[in-house]
């Protein structure tokens, strides 16, 4: 993810944009947490990675995982 | 009678402990067990007390799990054969192993009927017990108990020998008098390996325990978790649930484990059951079920806690607890679990014993503390969900009157014998009217 922020630009397909790093909330039922994410300045839509989704993410969502 | 399956099943009866033809069936909002004896009569058991949880809404069923290593054929038919015996659908999720039969409590209610003389088993003897735990269920997480497990000056060695095994969770079952008292014994037990302790904790009250343990503990208790926290050992506070007695204090249990997180993991509570030492037969005033826990939980803890965050489990029968899973977040606990509302797709046995088993061994453990930051804003999430989490759970356990064979056929927690076989809890615990156990007192050392 770091990696990628530095070396390849995002670009939001629908506004033409440079994605920023910004604060975004994420929310796991009533757990409310703040990461940084690339988001679009303009329509605010997110971008998350593969490998964020299926890395740190998918970790945390086990972590969250009820039995 | 009803028609539907779900409320079809068999039991025992109380007096000869034969099997028998169970029903259940509603009656003025509450679920009752009746069974007849041929021999000796008609039994109605109060099993469900609807409190804005129906017991249909609630059950769930599951694909069974099969044994991959059964250690008894199925002869007698369940529950005369356990062992495990191949007609077993669920693997083992925690093994429990009771190193003593001693005990330095002597409680009105004690499932275990502890306050024997006889000798311990030997070091040799627990370690073949770790041995066929590890061939039949591999690595599943081991509970100690007894007795009092802290009677043996060698408890270290005993979690020692458990950790040298693999098994990825170790805990012991204890009162904490010695927890409390003898700080070196808990360190020497932490560095064995010990992840958490499953402390007997009935109340914020002393005259709950002067009930239920004969003399004032509560103080002792505070104790044994500062001491926990001290040397970095996960506590889960475990109140047995009894009318009358400690059911208006159900709030304040869970406030009070809530102040003493994260050392305090949780609260696991067990509405009392009527096996081993009971002062009477129960009526139904004097049970306390499931659905009375969680609605208690939600109206003592002024809706802090709704009911849609408690859950039936994964892994065992639906019928036998139910969890919760929260965030401590500014002194209030937030869910980070829900109910499901589909109950039509049946889910896999397997994969809720694998998932459950890797809750309990990450939730009920101490978590280290990390500096914040040092972490990524995802490593802080992981980091806050190991050390802000805190679960509530309740089990309630089956006694003869009270007994559905389908549930013990789902049961996950096993207890390991001296001659090598693993029983479900219930079934091992429970004893007729007049205290005779199919199990516990007919298992010969090996």
């Amino acid at each position: 993810m770091e990696n990628q922020t530095k070396e390849v630009k995002w670009l939001c397909d629908k506004c033409q944009e440079a994605l920023v790093l910004e604060k975004v909330k994420v929310r796991y039922l009533e757990g409310n947490f703040e990461v940084e994410l690339l988001k679009c300045p303009t329509c605010k839509m997110v971008f998350i990675s593969d490998d964020l989704a299926m890395g740190k993410m998918l970790e945390v969502e086990k972590g969250l995982e009820d039995k | 009678m009803s028609q539907n399956p779900t409320m079809h099943t068999t039991s025992l009866c109380p007096i000869c402990l034969r099997k028998l033809e169970a029903y259940m069936y509603e009656e003025d909002k509450s679920t009752y067990m009746k069974k007849e004896c041929p021999e000796h009569g008609e039994f109605k058991t109060l099993v469900w007390r609807d409190t804005g949880t129906s017991m249909q809404e609630w059950i769930r069923t599951k694909e069974r799990a099969h044994i991959k290593n059964p250690i008894t054929k199925v002869e007698k038919g369940c529950p005369y054969d356990c062992g495990l015996c191949s007609a077993h659908r669920q693997h083992t999720c925690t093994a429990l192993l009771e190193v003593t039969k001693r005990c330095n409590l002597h409680c009105q209610f004690c499932f275990a009927d502890a306050l024997g003389q006889t000798q311990d088993p030997s070091l040799e003897q627990i370690r073949f017990q770790f041995e066929t735990i590890f061939r039949v269920s591999g690595k599943c997480n081991i509970q100690l108990s007894g007795g009092e497990p802290t009677m043996r000056d060698d408890l270290p060695k005993i979690v020692a020998l458990a950790a040298s095994f693999g098994f990825p969770f170790i805990q012991v079952n204890t009162n904490g008098i010695r927890l409390a008292q003898d700080e070196r014994y808990l360190k020497s037990l932490k560095e064995a390996g010990l992840h958490s302790v499953f402390l007997q904790f009935d109340g914020t009250d002393d005259k709950i325990y002067k009930a239920l343990r004969g003399k004032a503990l509560f103080e002792l208790k505070k104790e044994v978790i500062q001491n926990c926290q001290k040397h970095g050992i996960g506590v889960v506070l475990v109140p047995t649930l009894v009318p009358k007695i400690n059911i208006y204090n159900i709030g304040d249990i869970v406030r009070f484990g809530m102040q003493h997180s994260p050392t305090v993991r949780g609260v696991h509570f067990q509405p009392v059951s009527y096996f081993g030492r009971i002062p009477k037969e129960p009526s139904h005033e004097d049970r306390i079920t499931l659905p009375e826990v969680m609605h208690h939980i939600y109206e003592q803890t002024d809706k802090m806690v709704s009911l849609e965050s408690m859950q039936p489990p994964g892994c065992e029968n639906s019928l036998c607890s139910f969890n919760g899973n929260y965030l401590v977040e500014d002194g209030v606990l937030k869910p980070i679990s829900k109910r499901s509302c589909c109950t039509s797709q049946p889910s896999s046995a397997t994969e809720g014993a694998n998932k459950a088993k890797a809750f309990v061994a990450r939730n009920w453990s101490y978590q280290k503390q990390v500096q914040e930051e040092k972490l990524s804003d995802w490593d802080k999430i992981l980091e806050s969900i190991q050390n802000r989490t805190f679960c509530l759970s309740g089990m309630a356990f089956q006694d003869v009157w009270n007994v559905n064979l389908e549930r013990i056929r789902d049961c996950c927690i096993h207890v390991s014998t001296l001659d090598g076989r693993l029983i479900p809890f219930c079934m091992y615990n429970l004893t007729n009217k007049d205290g005779v156990s199919l199990y516990r007192d007919n298992v010969a050392e090996r």
